[in-house]
């Protein structure tokens, strides 16, 4: 290996640097390489990103309208920094404190599928491009940060558009379901057998291996290599919820969300830095007092959970929780007592990482229709948890088509051409 | 040194000598002389001269237009092109080769470098120079492998290595390579790297049509590849393709990008020219001569393209199924009158009528249009904008049926400077794991000193023409080549030579498999004959589809629903209950058949998903990288330490009738189509228990020799 990158010259070196596993792969083997510990100016280390699939409600849960006749049946609830939600976050009206609501995020698109990518990656869903989204982002501007486990982590499905334009080593790994974990982690024979069996398999690689010296064989077997001494070590216990004592699993709330955040914990107290935790069944067009009342719940109990876990266990700081969607539901109950699609406005949060909280940002109008104050756009969402992470807004990133991206989207400026950030923080979360 | 030079001497392939005209040639100095043409071989032009005499002269110093006349008229015997394609290999590893030396020599001479900066310059030196020497040229056992993995997309059976290396006939490379590309396994591999190519995914567009099923799509381009249509044809179908989509599945590739109109011509230019003018379509390109009104322009061309039924017949049958649809529904709900929570009206049921409402047509509206922001002077925004091209051939709209036809007329002409050239370079690169020129998708104006080798590109290019875009014949010339046929490179060249356009392709690339090929070379561990469960989907929706719905009451329509189900999407495999016995299953979804008949994408999660399968969202988008999935898969995942080692896979069966070191043996013909080495052999003795060959099976499926291609 080392005669090989000396016979290169510099350039060559800086590019088979990069294809060899340890930046390539996903997996880095040598952890020193290309870590970017605690490079970020930000607080938040790391971001735990809960996105509710299906377009959540904007006023049954954080931009109710008491007294409206948009209302509903949903009731309305105070909390401690003297606004209001629905009643079934109970927890999170505890913790207003804690926690910064967006009332006025909104977006051009109703349907689901481009709403979903426009909030994860700030641009338009396009035929010949896909967009990365904010784990790619982070691990792209700030640098891998996890030694073995990939920096994004995607719990409970919705793994596009992920790396997009950036490839698969940006990509994040994908976690089924967190009860199960990373699938194939163990090996199914025993220890003397496996043992034999590894010993036979580099009798079996020699030959080849003395033969073909090529990158692309040596990144793989170094990058199998070290796979290989991760899951032999206890690295992937994190993967591993029954490490959890049995009432700390209870108290999320024994749901495939509840658990997702207790593993959203562990990895980040492992030292990943971006985990996203899809969350669906919130496309309420029926019958959505039932619906609510579950799915409300579901989310009220595993949140306030995970914030006072992460309090608990020193993570709170550097970690910034954030919850969205692709749009709000209507004002108007419909024929089938439930809600539409609703993109002219709804609700988001943001907690921890550094994030001034017991505030919200942006006001609807009375009956929930459209924001009145300070919209909030992707974009700005974006720029708003890219500045908690401490990435610069205005790095400008080319795909390999060599066209030009920011992280919150770009605009142009008329006059000079140059290439700005089309997303803008929301500057009072960051007291 | 000396393999060089007799490679190069037996190069020389015998001259076709065909009558040509008396001209007068010109050379790069000027100079005139009278000759005649009679055939072109190693780089060099026979010229006949008028006393009879025979001048073998270098094309590369005759002037710039007699070199373009050599191309077009040269005679051209296709049996003799490997050979060419060979010498002009060889001529440029000749020349790299002489060129490193030299250096060499001049470093070494020079005075004014200190000691260490000269040792590792020469150190460089010596690793390019050695990459400049041919390999070896590869035995029996590793051509059988390449030649089914790269030919037909996965390792051979057991019995397929076994009579290719049994057969004494000295002619056999050549029969296996004209016998694979005749046979399923080429029409499944070259429909891998097509749908790639294409993008070809459940639900058709974008955003996914449930009205719409892949499958069919997925059969007219396997019986493209089956029937060897001339790639220009297949390109004109889809680019003009009109009608319904079960009556001309080629209209799947104008669905591909579904209200996205601009990014489908983007994408068009991509996979058909090789040249990406994606930023056009919001600026004057930054570095080619790509106006943005020369992107809209193009756009223009399919302006008028119909998505929904156009008046007359088709959209009285559209009528007919949305009246249907409002029948079913009645009776839907009297169905379920009295229950408490009614059931929603079934989805498939309305996906299958909502059927009628596509059609691709082209009407009389030109829908493009300059953007709002238009700035340039030429125009104002807003502005309709007429179909015009900006390069290759002027296109006279009367001279075509529809904008469209005459866009695929322009596009797959042999004038066009970017068509042929495109598809050469990507075939190249589909052959040798590398095109001449990097990235594929955008070939630059000027192609001399970007391509590793300019002088071949523009022979293949010529060639390809010559065969009139007959791929398997193209294909064939490559894979005939001695160049092919060596052992794989033990170097893999570095970015920087790429870049530079340095690599003079010694040797096919070393390379990983794919994700497809990987999957497909588990089929062939597990069943005697890969191919023989081929998904069919057009007959039966076609059939389904010419269904007169006049008299049909919501029972008919509920068993109809069912039949169009069964086409496939939505994770199910099409006509899944005909899978014949021969088919492994493993359960939840793992079917061994292979991954061109299976559900396009594969889901996450799954071992063509882990892999690197393409999701099909954008060009080529498959990929070889390693991830933990992967290397977890193949030590503990189900597939190699269950599937593969089950009773039910072909190799066990084998294995266990063979018994001992012959089972050993059977192993290893099977999984690395080599027979093992003596310590090999005992390595595996100690592995295997009784007749349980599981921990054998597991350890080769787990060797690079497998994953990789050499």
């Amino acid at each position: 290996m080392k005669d090989i990158l000396n016979k290169l010259d510099p350039l060559s070196r800086r590019v088979f640097a990069e294809r060899t596993a340890k930046a390539a792969l996903g997996l880095s083997v040598i952890p020193a390489m290309d870590r970017v510990m605690g490079a970020t100016s930000g607080k938040a280390k790391h971001v735990i990103y809960l996105y509710m699939s299906g377009g959540m409600t904007h006023i049954d849960t954080f931009d109710p309208k008491p007294g409206s006749d948009t209302q509903g049946n949903t009731k309305v609830i105070d909390t401690k920094s003297g606004y209001q939600m629905g009643e079934y976050f109970k927890g999170l009206a505890e913790r207003s404190e804690d926690i910064a609501v967006v009332r006025s995020l909104n977006q051009k698109t109703g349907a689901h599928d481009g709403g979903r990518y426009t909030m994860q990656t700030s641009y338009t869903k396009r035929a010949t491009i896909v967009h990365p989204n904010m784990g790619a982002w982070g691990q792209k501007l700030l640098g891998k940060m996890h030694p073995q486990i990939p920096d994004s982590v995607t719990i409970g499905g919705g793994v596009y558009p992920g790396s997009g334009f950036m490839g698969p080593q940006y990509s994040p790994l994908p976690i089924g379901s967190a009860e199960r974990g990373l699938a194939n982690a163990m090996s199914p024979v025993d220890g003397a057998r496996s043992e034999k069996r590894m010993e036979a398999l580099d009798t079996f690689n020699r030959g080849f291996l003395d033969k073909f010296k090529s990158d692309e064989v040596k990144a793989y077997t170094e990058f199998y290599d070290g796979t290989l001494s991760f899951l032999q070590s206890d690295g992937l216990d994190v993967f591993d919820l029954t490490k959890e004592p049995k009432e700390k699993r209870d108290m999320y709330g024994n749901g495939r969300f509840g658990q997702s955040l207790l593993l959203a914990r562990r990895l980040v107290e492992d030292g990943v830095r971006y985990v996203q935790v899809s969350f669906g069944g919130w496309d309420m067009h029926n019958q959505i007092d039932g619906a609510i009342s579950t799915r409300g719940s579901e989310l009220d109990r595993g949140v306030s959970n995970l914030i006072d876990d992460l309090k608990a266990c020193g993570k709170w700081e550097d970690t910034l929780i954030v919850l969205t969607t692709e749009f709000g539901r209507t004002p108007n109950i419909n024929a089938n007592a439930g809600r539409d699609h609703h993109p002219r406005c709804f609700s988001g949060m943001l907690a921890g990482g550094g994030i001034k909280g017991g505030q919200v940002y942006g006001k609807t109008d009375s009956k929930g229709y459209a924001v009145e104050e300070d919209p909030c756009t992707p974009q700005d969402f974006n720029a708003t948890i890219a500045t908690a992470m401490g990435m610069p807004l205005d790095k400008v990133v080319f795909a390999p088509s060599g066209r030009p991206f920011l992280l919150a989207g770009h605009t142009q400026d008329p006059k000079t051409g140059k290439i700005l950030s089309e997303g803008k923080p929301i500057q009072s979360f960051f007291g | 040194m000396k393999i060089l030079i007799t490679l190069v001497a037996t190069g020389l392939f015998a001259v076709t000598a065909l009558a040509g005209e008396m001209r007068t040639w010109t050379d790069s100095q000027g100079r005139t002389v009278e000759a005649e043409m009679t055939g072109v071989s190693a780089g060099k032009v026979n010229l006949k001269m008028p006393d009879g005499g025979m001048v073998p002269f270098p094309l590369a110093n005759l002037s710039e237009a007699d070199q373009a006349y050599v191309r077009e008229h040269a005679p051209r015997d296709v049996s003799a092109a490997p050979g060419e394609v060979d010498a002009m290999i060889l001529t440029k590893l000749q020349e790299s080769y002489l060129d490193i030396k030299k250096q060499q020599t001049e470093v070494t001479a020079d005075t004014t470098m200190d000691r260490d900066q000269k040792a590792k310059k020469l150190e460089d030196l010596q690793f390019l120079r050695e990459m400049t020497y041919p390999t070896k040229n590869m035995s029996e056992e590793q051509f059988v492998r390449r030649a089914y993995l790269s030919i037909g997309g996965r390792i051979p059976t057991y019995e397929e290595t076994v009579a290719y290396l049994d057969d004494s006939n000295r002619n056999k490379r050549a029969q296996l390579i004209d016998d694979l590309l005749d046979s399923e396994l080429f029409t499944s591999h070259f429909f891998n790297y097509l749908s790639d190519l294409l993008r070809v995914r459940e639900g058709i567009s974008m955003n996914g049509i449930d009205s719409l099923k892949a499958g069919a799509y997925m059969d007219w381009i396997k019986d493209s590849i089956r029937t060897n249509k001339p790639w220009d044809e297949m390109v004109s179908e889809m680019v003009a393709a009109e009608g319904y989509y079960w009556e001309n599945p080629a209209t799947g590739y104008m669905y591909t990008d579904l209200g996205m109109e601009l990014c489908n011509l983007s994408n068009t230019f991509t996979v058909f020219t090789g040249t990406e003018i994606t930023c056009a379509q919001c600026h004057d390109h930054p570095f080619e001569e790509v106006y943005q009104m020369d992107f809209f322009k193009m756009a223009a061309f399919f302006g008028r393209m119909e998505t929904r039924s156009p008046q007359g017949e088709a959209q009285e049958l559209a009528k007919i199924a949305g009246e249907k649809r409002k029948q079913f529904e009645a009776e839907w709900k009297e169905m379920h009158k009295d229950e408490e929570r009614p059931p929603r009206f079934d989805r498939t049921l309305q996906d299958l009528l909502g059927a009628y409402r596509y059609y691709i047509s082209d009407g009389t509206n030109n829908r493009v249009k300059l953007p709002h922001d238009y700035k340039y002077d030429d125009a104002d925004p807003l502005e309709t904008v007429e179909p015009a091209t900006y390069f290759g051939e002027l296109v006279e709209l009367e001279d075509h049926g529809t904008p469209r036809e005459a866009f695929a007329w322009w596009l797959t002409s042999k004038e066009n400077p970017r068509f042929t050239i495109n598809m050469t370079n990507r075939l190249w690169g589909f052959v040798f794991g590398l095109s001449q020129i990097e990235p594929v998708f955008n070939i630059p104006g000027h192609l001399d000193g970007q391509a590793q080798n300019y002088e071949l590109l523009q022979y293949l290019e010529q060639l390809m023409k010559d065969v009139d875009y007959d791929m398997k014949a193209f294909l064939r010339v490559l894979y005939n080549t001695k160049s092919w046929q060596l052992s794989a490179n033990p170097y893999s060249p570095t970015l920087a030579q790429i870049d530079k356009g340095e690599y003079h392709f010694s040797a096919p690339v070393l390379r990983r498999m794919t994700a497809e090929q990987l999957w497909d070379s588990l089929v062939a561990l597990t069943v005697a004959n890969p191919e023989q469960y081929q998904k069919r989907t057009l007959e039966d929706y076609q059939e389904l589809m010419r269904t007169d719905w006049s008299d049909f009451d919501l029972q008919d329509g509920l068993a109809m629903k069912d039949r169009f189900r069964s086409l496939g999407g939505g994770g199910m495999m099409s006509n899944a209950e005909e899978m014949d016995m021969s088919a492994v299953s493993f359960g939840r979804g793992i079917n061994m058949v292979r991954a061109s008949e299976q559900r396009v994408p594969s889901p996450v999660g799954s071992l063509l998903y882990d892999f690197g399968q393409s999701d099909k969202q954008l060009i080529e988008n498959s990929n070889k990288l390693g991830s933990i999935p992967q290397v977890m898969t193949l030590l503990n995942g189900d597939m190699t330490n269950k599937h593969m080692t089950s009773d039910q896979t072909h190799v066990v069966k084998l294995a266990k009738d063979a018994g001992g070191n012959d089972g050993i043996e059977v192993v290893f013909l099977s999984v690395l189509q080599r027979y093992p080495t003596s310590e090999e052999l005992r390595t595996a003795d100690g592995l295997v228990r009784g007749d349980d060959y599981s921990d054998l099976i597991w350890a080769l499926l787990n060797t690079r020799e497998f994953m990789f291609i050499q």
